[in-house]
C-alpha cells in the first residue's frame, strides 16, 4: 500500500517539476515541452500515430512469432547434439554479441525500404537471446531423466517431447519476454533508419520537424504500449507457472 | 581438436559462399571478402577516409564519457535503491517498467533536445548503460546475506567496514557483470546513435560510405568498429575475471 502511494507520488512529483521547470522557462519550450503542452498533443496526433502504432506492432507481431519458433527450434536442435552445439555455439554467441546496428544499412540496401527489412532485424534481434537461453536450458536438462527415460526404452521422440520440452518451459517463456522488447527495439530502428511508415518514422519525422509536443506524445504512446505488452506476458508467464505447479 | 577442425572449416565454408555469392551479384550490393582486403587496405592507410583517426577517436571519447556517467549514476541510484526499503520497493519496479522499453524510442526526443553533435550520442549511450548497472547494484545488494551485516555490526564494525568486508565481497560477482553489461551497452547505444543521425564518429561514416553505395568501404568501417567493440568488451572480460580472482 504505501508502496503503491510512493509510486504515484513519484510520476505526479516528476510531472510536476517538469512542468514548473518548463513553465518557469529554464528548458527552451521549444525543445522540451511543459506536460500540459503534451497532453493536448496527444489527441492532436490520435489516429495516425494509432495506424502508426498498429503498423509496428503488427510488423513485430510477425517478428516476434518467427523469432519464436526459429529460436526455440533451433535452440532444442544445437543444444540437444553435442557435437553441433560444442562447434557452433562460439559462433551463436559471437552473432548474439555484436551490434546488428552495423548490419543495418547493408539489410537496407539489399531489402530496401519498407516491412521487409523492418521484419528482418526484428528477427535478427530477437531469434539470438532466446536460441542462446533455449540451448542452455537443454544442455542443462538433468542427465539423469535422461538416463531413466532411455532406460525405459523411451524412443528418441518421446525423449524430446517429455523430458526435453516440459523441462525447458521455464527459459522459453524467458526468452519468449525478453525476445519481444529485442523485435520491437529491431522494428523501430529499421523505421527510423529507413521507414516509410510506422511508430519510428512518425518518432523520427517530429524530431526532424521540431515538434517537440506531438514527438514527445508519441514516445509516450509507444512506451505505454511496450510496458503493456511486457506486463501482460509477465502475467501471463505467471499463470502458466502456477499451472505447471 | 575434431571440434576446433570443424568450426574453421565451418568458418572456411561461410568465407568461401560469401565469395561466390558477392561475385555474382550487383557489386554495389555484394562485397566478396577478396573485395573487402583492398578497402580495408585503403581504409587503414587512410587513403578512402583521411578522417578515419579523429572519427575513431571521437567515438571513443563519446563512448567513455556515457559510461563513466553511467557508472556513476548507475551506482548512485543502485545504491540509493537497495539501501533504503521503501524506496526501492517502490522504485524498482518502475525501473523495471522503464528497462522493458526499448530505448531507442526515446533517441528523437534527446537528438531533438542535445542537438547531432557528440552530446545526443553521449546521453544516449549513458541511457542504455545505466540500467542494467542499477539494476545490478539492486540486485547484489538483495544477496548479502542479512545476517553477515548483523554480525559484523555487533562485533563493531562500523559502516564502511561493513560495506568494505561484508557487503562488496558478497555482491561483486553480480556487480561485476552489470558493470560489463553496461560497457557492452554504452557502446551499442553510442555507435547506434552515430548511425541514426550524426555529423562526425565512425556511425557518420559508415552512413556516408552506406549512402554513396560505397560498399566495400562500408564494410571495411564495419570491420573497423566491431574491433572497437570486441575491444571493450575483452578489456572488461578481463576486468571482471579480476575481480571474481579476488572475492575468491
Amino acid at each position: 500500500m504505501r508502496v503503491r502511494i510512493l509510486q504515484i507520488v513519484t510520476v505526479i512529483a516528476a510531472l510536476g517539476v517538469w512542468e514548473v521547470v518548463a513553465r518557469m522557462g529554464w528548458v527552451d519550450p521549444l525543445f522540451v515541452p511543459a506536460p500540459s503542452a503534451v497532453a493536448p498533443a496527444l489527441l492532436k496526433i490520435g489516429r495516425g500515430a494509432l495506424a502508426g502504432l498498429a503498423d509496428t506492432l503488427g510488423k513485430t507481431a510477425v517478428a516476434y512469432v518467427l523469432s519464436v519458433v526459429l529460436g526455440v527450434s533451433a535452440g532444442v536442435a544445437v543444444g540437444s547434439i553435442r557435437l553441433l552445439r560444442e562447434v557452433l555455439s562460439p559462433y551463436v554467441i559471437a552473432f548474439y554479441g555484436i551490434p546488428k546496428i552495423l548490419v543495418l544499412p547493408w539489410i537496407v540496401l539489399l531489402l530496401g525500404y519498407g516491412t521487409t527489412p523492418a521484419v528482418f532485424y526484428g528477427v535478427l534481434h530477437g531469434f539470438f537471446p532466446i536460441m542462446v537461453l533455449v540451448m542452455g536450458a537443454v544442455r542443462d536438462v538433468d542427465r539423469t531423466l535422461v538416463a531413466v527415460a532411455r532406460s525405459l526404452g523411451a524412443t528418441t521422440w518421446q525423449l524430446y517431447w517429455k523430458v526435453l520440452l516440459p523441462a525447458i518451459v521455464p527459459s522459453v517463456l524467458g526468452g519468449m519476454r525478453l525476445g519481444v522488447v529485442f523485435c520491437l527495439l529491431g522494428v523501430l530502428v529499421v523505421e527510423m533508419f529507413a521507414g516509410v511508415r510506422g511508430m519510428g518514422h512518425v518518432l523520427g519525422s517530429y524530431a526532424n520537424g521540431f515538434q517537440a509536443p506531438e514527438l514527445f506524445a508519441a514516445t509516450a504512446l509507444v512506451s505505454a504500449a511496450s510496458i503493456a505488452i511486457v506486463l501482460a506476458l509477465d502475467h501471463l508467464n505467471d499463470r502458466l507457472s502456477r499451472w505447471r505447479g | 581438436m575434431t571440434v576446433v577442425g570443424l568450426r574453421l572449416g565451418l568458418l572456411a565454408l561461410f568465407l568461401a559462399i560469401w565469395e561466390i555469392a558477392g561475385r555474382k551479384v550487383n557489386p554495389l550490393l555484394g562485397v566478396p571478402p577478396s573485395a573487402v582486403l583492398p578497402s580495408l587496405r585503403d581504409l587503414l592507410l587512410l587513403r578512402s577516409y583521411p578522417d578515419l583517426p579523429a572519427s575513431l577517436w571521437l567515438t571513443i571519447r563519446e563512448i567513455g564519457t556515457a559510461y563513466a556517467l553511467a557508472v556513476a549514476a548507475g551506482l548512485g541510484c543502485g545504491f540509493v535503491l537497495g539501501m533504503h526499503r521503501l524506496v526501492g520497493r517502490a522504485w524498482g519496479p518502475m525501473l523495471a517498467a522503464l528497462y522493458a522499453v526499448p530505448a531507442v524510442v526515446w533517441y528523437p526526443s534527446l537528438m531533438l533536445f542535445f542537438g547531432l553533435d557528440a552530446a545526443s550520442k553521449i546521453a544516449f549511450g549513458f541511457l542504455l548503460g545505466f540500467f542494467p548497472i542499477a539494476l545490478a547494484v539492486l540486485a547484489g545488494i538483495r544477496q548479502v546475506n542479512p545476517q553477515l551485516v548483523v554480525v559484523a555490526r555487533a562485533y563493531g564494525a562500523g559502516t564502511a567496514t561493513v560495506f568494505r568486508r561484508v557487503m562488496l565481497p558478497a555482491m561483486l560477482f553480480t556487480l561485476v557483470g552489470g558493470l560489463r553489461t553496461g560497457l557492452v551497452l554504452c557502446v551499442i547505444g553510442v555507435v547506434v546513435g552515430e548511425i541514426l543521425g550524426s555529423k562526425a564518429g565512425m556511425g557518420a561514416l559508415i552512413n556516408h560510405a552506406y549512402g554513396l553505395l560505397r560498399t566495400g568501404d562500408y564494410v571495411a568501417l564495419v570491420l573497423v568498429t566491431l574491433v572497437l567493440v570486441v575491444g571493450s568488451d575483452v578489456l572488461a572480460s578481463l576486468l571482471e575475471r579480476r575481480a571474481r580472482r579476488w572475492t575468491e
